[in-house]
């Protein structure tokens, strides 16, 4: 038993209650009686991990089946990593606190390319060669699932199998025939034939990449019968009749949203060219404002939450968004439940949902330009004009905000010098707007907060054939952005660590060399990347000159449209034909109409059998 | 609204010993949540649960002489309560009673623990390391205040040792230590006190928490 060693050392360390389990809803089987157990991973600190909703979903879906036991595990922090290895505890799972190695499988969900050295290292501390072909068949199956693996290449060396689009389904699918075969006594190579027959799933070992003199991919091609040409994500049809938890396990520890969940709607109508989540969660699918109400009940009665949040890509796109927050509110006002409502459009704001908003809390309002003149916004198809904006900050400042925070992105294709100035402009409009405005809070100044983050192009996005704007580059367009911002006390400008983005670009658009560098910077000490006070740029410079890997191919380079990209293989239904028209359209300042609106025949309606939207 | 204050005791065990105080705080927040029991909320903007603990208890002890003040906006039978409560309790919290409060947090003295040392140490050795300590003059700590920074405190006065039994590798201390708003040493400050000065490696140390004392050495309740 680890429960006495962790114990010990649990007066030791930071937020000790993260790693000993026996939280309110955890799952607590007698592993006599399961036929698959299986370690769900979430590469970063409980207090992130715990956050993700995905991780909620399939937990509870997992342990809904009686034969099956899905436990919890998180990336120790540093501190009680080095306490685990000095006392030789191997990674264990929060339920049962056995270690993940003696598990049948263990499955990693990937949201950020920076969580890939921790990716190695928990399985380094679990005790287990990170390096798939030098796990024997005693061994747990390790799988990945997640936003990441739509290019998974970079981590093709240390993961059995890849579970490939929404995982609601195919989970259950793979642990069941796991457990038939586990039965039938059969090899670790058998099941994986087995599984790559399996609809959404991808074994990279059963592909051989070739390349080309110049670096770029020449073929991937299936070197076992039982792999497909192309492995095609899995999507759920019904969003109102998917599995949804009916409990969350809740946390003593403050965790980074430390609140009830419902998923309102997955998929997004929009289209932003920059935005992989808008293309490769597609299509729109919503749930009935019954499902909505019905899952916050529950969630809100089985946990004891006193918040409860609207998630999704575009909450405000939901059809009945109207009728849906008043039937809520009606719930939660009357159980003293706050309901807070993240990811709302600037154009679809409204003084109703302003004083939604409000009824939380009045902090920060935050929308997200993304550009800063019409132009480039019309490139990146943000589809929001400048009046739209000054209409949000109007009713904001009329309802008492004496502040907005902006988010921009820095390094977008086409951007020059005028799009940044014309962050500092529409700034200084706002500015103006407010000290105009005869009803803002009388006595106070405005406080604006722009905040910039570097475009990092990815597979999967009309933007994947861009470059990424150079370190130089970017240095020249902050300078340009604080020269040319007057009111510096009213406006406040940040922005995200550029040396942090190169590695994202790098790693989201790498092909499978890419895992020697993975590997190379894990050994060399790389852990928690997205961590400021972790993230050690240098280190992984050095193995990148080492390896002699040239970040200008991976990241800086423009792609032709007919390069074999890394990801070619594995088919999302938006076809690439798409994603060169709008590219195209890019270029030439067109926007494309939402899904709603106007079907772009993106080629995603062939995998729901029909039009997503009724019969455009 | 009503308002009835009301005062419960109960356990803190188990996984539980590592939750922090103020982690304690939302948990029993989520808890009476989930209870439905008729809470009474503050009366403000953003109404929250109203709950006060008299004494904080440290991490990793276990206790089965908390205090949690609470308020509730009808008149209530105890026992249905407490059981009400407890099944919505995460492992490790139990509320073992409920009651009116009859004194005030301020009239909070002394807390009294039991402490296990383990070592290797044969228990006789640590028996006399801990009478060696305690014929000491002064025994001075650091302690770290909001005012004052870290000044040191003499806490040898303050150190009420009530028993002690030993078996095979084991040393129990039955201590009373203070616990008001005047002079608070926790069970911890003791434990690591002990250790520095005796030098031994104990490989395990178990506090329990036994009794919260009024100044005029009543029970608290």
């Amino acid at each position: 038993m680890l429960r006495e060693q962790i114990e010990k050392l649990l007066p030791l360390v930071k937020s000790p209650s993260r790693y000993i389990g026996g939280e309110f809803n955890s799952v607590v089987k007698d592993k006599s009686k399961v036929d698959v157990r299986f370690a769900f991973c979430f590469p970063d600190s409980y207090d992130v991990g715990m956050s993700h909703l995905g991780m909620k979903i399939l937990y509870s879906l997992k342990n809904k089946r009686e034969n099956f036991w899905c436990e919890r595990v998180f990336a120790p922090w540093p501190d009680f990593e080095e306490l685990m290895r000095k006392n030789n505890i191997p990674l264990y799972a929060l339920e049962s606190l056995d270690p993940v190695k003696e598990f049948d499988f263990i499955g990693f969900t990937i949201q950020y390319e920076l969580c890939y050295t921790n990716i190695l290292n928990m399985l380094d501390l679990a005790q287990l060669p990170v390096k798939a072909k030098d796990r024997t068949d005693d061994m747990p199956i390790v799988v990945a699932g997640g936003p990441c693996v739509c290019n998974p290449e970079p981590l093709a060396d240390f993961i059995d199998l890849f579970i490939i689009g929404e995982g609601e389904e195919v989970n259950l699918e793979l642990m069941d025939l796991y457990a038939e075969m586990k039965k039938k006594g059969c090899s670790k190579r058998e099941f994986l034939e087995a599984a790559a027959e399996i609809e959404g799933i991808y074994v990279p070992s059963f592909y051989d990449v070739s390349y080309n003199l110049d670096g770029t991919v020449n073929a991937v091609v299936p070197n076992n019968s039982h792999a497909a040409k192309t492995v095609k994500k899995r999507i759920i049809k019904d969003m109102d009749s998917v599995y949804y938890p009916e409990s969350f396990v809740v946390p003593y520890c403050e965790i980074v949203h430390d609140r009830a969940v419902v998923e309102v709607l997955r998929g997004c109508i929009r289209g932003c060219r920059f935005c992989q989540a808008g293309f490769i969660y597609r299509p729109f699918r919503e749930k009935s404002s019954d499902t909505i109400c019905r899952q916050t009940k529950s969630l809100c009665e089985t946990t004891g939450y006193e918040e409860i949040s609207l998630s999704s890509l575009s909450t405000s796109d939901l059809s009945d968004i109207d009728e849906t927050l008043r039937r809520l509110s009606e719930y939660t006002e009357e159980e003293k439940v706050n309901l807070s409502l993240p990811s709302m459009r600037i154009d679809r704001f409204s003084k109703e949902l302003l004083e939604q908003i409000q009824k939380v809390r009045k902090s920060g309002l935050t929308f997200a330009p993304e550009a800063g003149t019409q132009r480039l916004r019309d490139v990146i198809n943000k589809n929001i004009t400048e009046d739209e904006i000054m209409r949000a900050c109007k009713l904001a400042f009329d309802g008492g905000y004496t502040g907005v925070k902006l988010y921009f992105m820095l390094g977008l294709p086409t951007e020059t010098d005028d799009d940044i100035r014309g962050i500092a402009e529409l700034a200084e409009k706002i500015t103006d707007l407010y000290y105009q405005n005869p009803n803002r809070q009388r006595g106070k100044h405005i406080q604006i907060s722009i905040s910039c983050a570097t475009f990092v192009p990815k597979p999967f996005t009309p933007f994947e054939f861009e470059p990424q704007a150079s370190i130089d580059e970017i240095k020249h367009k902050q300078k340009v952005l604080l020269d040319s911002i007057r009111s510096r006390k009213r406006i406040n400008v940040s922005w995200h660590n550029y040396r942090v983005s190169i590695l994202e670009a790098v790693l989201a658009k790498g092909d499978r060399r890419l895992c020697d560098a993975v590997y190379e910077a894990w050994k060399a000490g790389c852990k928690f990347d997205g961590w400021d006070e972790f993230y050690n740029y240098d280190a992984w410079m050095e193995v990148f000159e080492r390896l002699g890997t040239d970040l200008d191919f991976y990241a800086h380079r423009m792609r032709s449209y007919d390069e074999i990209s890394p990801w070619q293989h594995l088919d999302y239904y938006v076809s690439k034909d798409f994603f060169i028209r709008e590219n195209k359209l890019a270029h030439e300042e067109k926007t494309t109409f939402n899904c709603r609106e106007k079907c772009s025949g993106c080629g995603v309606s062939k995998a729901v059998g029909g039009a997503c939207f009724g019969k455009n | 609204m009503e308002k009835i204050n009301l005062r419960a005791v109960f356990e803190k065990s188990g996984h539980a010993v590592f939750i922090s105080h103020l982690d304690l705080m939302r948990a029993m927040q989520r808890a009476i949540k989930r209870s439905k029991i008729p809470v009474w909320y503050s009366q403000g903007f953003n109404p929250h649960i109203y709950l006060n603990f008299p004494l904080a208890l440290s991490l990793g002890v276990t206790s089965k002489t908390e205090f949690m003040d609470f308020a509730v906006t009808e008149p209530c039978d105890y026992a249905a309560l407490t059981e009400t409560l407890n099944k919505a309790m995460p492992e490790g919290l139990k509320i073992l009673g409920i009651a009116e409060p009859v004194f005030a947090n301020k009239d909070i003295g002394f807390a009294e623990y039991t402490i296990e040392f383990k070592s290797d140490v044969p228990s006789e050795e640590m028996l006399s390391a801990l009478e060696n300590m305690m014929k000491a003059d002064t025994i001075e700590i650091d302690k770290r205040s909001k005012s004052k920074g870290t000044v040191k405190l003499d806490i040898k006065p303050h150190i009420n040792i009530t028993g002690t039994e030993t078996a095979s590798g084991l040393l129990h201390v039955f201590v009373r230590l203070p616990a008001g708003l005047e002079l608070n040493i926790n069970s911890n400050v003791f434990i690591d006190t002990f250790a520095a000065l005796s030098g031994i490696d104990f490989t395990s140390v178990y506090a329990e928490r036994t009794k919260i004392l009024c100044l005029n050495g009543e029970n608290f309740r």
